[in-house]
């Protein structure tokens, strides 16, 4: 077997259209799971009965398993519950939006610590300072915690945001035809499975470096006012 | 699928699964041990600025941060037999395992060794400077006294990594490898019940990576037991 270099090429230019999908199903889970991240980290920080354990291990089992399952789990069980309770057929449902919500659900978990960490790191001084001068509690979250709780937590979210990129090449097991779903099918129908790989990783590749270009932009911006370390530039 | 949800299934098909965990628990020690070895070394030329080697080095780890696993798997699938074949020898029938096993090491790898540059560059370089003022060989400093205390350090990534990889290990039965998840699939065929057995497969590891991490916390604390107890809550 011989590498066919031109056909990486010919791969490369076929493969990219489905790059939009892969986007979709890549950060449509990132801002729903920001929100389920957010309310899931304040039930852990300011503790409620029943909520708060039932939180607990939400996050405990999402992080302890592997992104298959979830995405299996939810692939093949929501149409079953769906169906047995309300007698509705999911089978018109694209399979992306499975993907989207097991995804999501992972997501959420994955947030919620982040997010956790993120907010301990501003000090409670601050917190107290805010109130002393009247701000209210939304004021104070707006204005003060949230900012800075971004800012501690970015490197964190791009590791985040990149994990979903690859994460999506799961899907292609359930046949959603995102970048490794396209590879699969062009590898297969011309027989040339490693160069339509190749071409595949090499687009991975390239959004992974687009995606941590920006991410360290933004960091260089918000973390302008940041006064530690020990060295300036 | 073949009729409604079966919760006793779920129960029944733990037992079936678990004779196949110990390949999912091989596939991670060797790549997760070989990683480690291979780790230090891919780490060097980045910390002793060895030119060349610390531009390959960087565009290795680059690519493997950039890629999912699952296609790295397909490289190595596909492309090891040919980049082999070049050499007249056939391995496009080897066991899938290895292959496996070779790409979850060649990707945690990749990480360690990020993971260990970090740590090393972190131990202050007056103990380097102590260590030769007392006559050590770069070695003997490298051994005795620089890297001992970098694993410290890196022990909690180290962890971290190779709870991921556990998790990752999941997706080796696309290559046809027959662990624990290639036998949820050729139960699920069997059965016709999927969602059953996927809840199974994720208590299983759900209950594994706990274990794991109890294990981890442990040496954690083991490694950390001769600092200062202040020093720690730091």
């Amino acid at each position: 077997m011989q590498l066919d270099i031109p056909f990486i090429w010919t791969a490369i230019t076929e493969i990219i259209k489905a790059l939009p999908i892969t986007l979709v199903i890549a950060f449509t889970p990132i801002i729903i799971g920001l929100l389920i991240g957010i309310t899931v980290a304040f039930l852990r920080m300011n503790p409620i009965k029943v909520l708060t354990p039932i939180a607990n291990f939400y996050v405990s089992f999402y992080r302890g398993t592997p992104v298959i399952m979830h995405i299996m789990i939810i692939y093949f069980g929501l149409p079953l519950l769906v169906e047995s309770t309300f007698g509705i057929s999911l089978n018109f449902v694209p399979i992306a939006i499975f993907i989207i919500i097991a995804l999501a659900l992972n997501a959420g978990a994955y947030l919620s610590e982040i997010i956790r960490s993120g907010i301990l790191s501003v000090s409670k001084g601050q917190i107290d300072a805010a109130y002393s001068i009247g701000m209210t509690t939304t004021e104070t979250l707006r204005r003060i915690v949230l900012p800075q709780a971004f800012a501690s937590a970015l490197p964190n979210l791009t590791n985040i945001l990149i994990g979903f990129l690859h994460a999506t090449s799961i899907a292609f097991l359930v046949s959603v035809k995102e970048l490794t779903g396209a590879a699969n099918i062009l590898a297969s129908s011309n027989l040339k499975f490693l160069e339509a790989f190749i071409a595949a990783g090499v687009i991975y590749w390239g959004i992974t470096i687009i995606i941590e270009l920006v991410a360290h932009l933004i960091e260089r911006k918000i973390t302008a006012y940041s006064n530690t370390g020990v060295a300036r530039d | 699928m073949g009729g409604s949800f079966d919760p006793s299934l779920i129960f029944n098909s733990i037992p079936k699964l678990l004779p196949y965990l110990h390949i999912t628990i091989e596939i991670l020690a060797l790549s997760v041990g070989i990683g480690l070895l291979l780790g230090i070394l891919i780490a060097m030329p980045k910390l002793y600025h060895i030119p060349i080697l610390k531009e390959i080095v960087t565009v290795y780890i680059s690519f493997i941060r950039g890629t999912p696993i699952l296609i790295q798997l397909f490289l190595v699938f596909y492309g090891l037999p040919v980049i082999i074949g070049q050499l007249g020898i056939d391995i496009t029938r080897m066991d899938p395992f290895y292959f496996v096993i070779i790409t979850y090491t060649l990707s945690n790898a990749a990480s360690f060794a990020e993971i260990f540059r970090g740590a090393i560059s972190s131990v202050d370089y007056g103990q380097t400077e102590a260590a030769y003022s007392v006559g050590f060989t770069p070695w003997q400093n490298f051994y005795r006294i620089v890297f001992p205390q970098a694993f410290r350090v890196a022990f909690p990534n180290i962890a971290n990594t190779s709870i991921s990889s556990l998790k990752d290990t999941s997706l080796a039965f696309s290559i046809g490898v027959m662990d624990m998840m290639g036998r949820g699939e050729t139960l699920i065929t069997a059965t016709a019940h999927a969602v059953e057995i996927y809840i199974s497969l994720a208590i299983i590891y759900y209950v594994v990576v706990l274990i794991f991490e109890r294990g981890f916390k442990w040496i954690e604390h083991y490694l950390n037991r001769y600092l200062v107890k202040d020093e720690l809550s730091m």
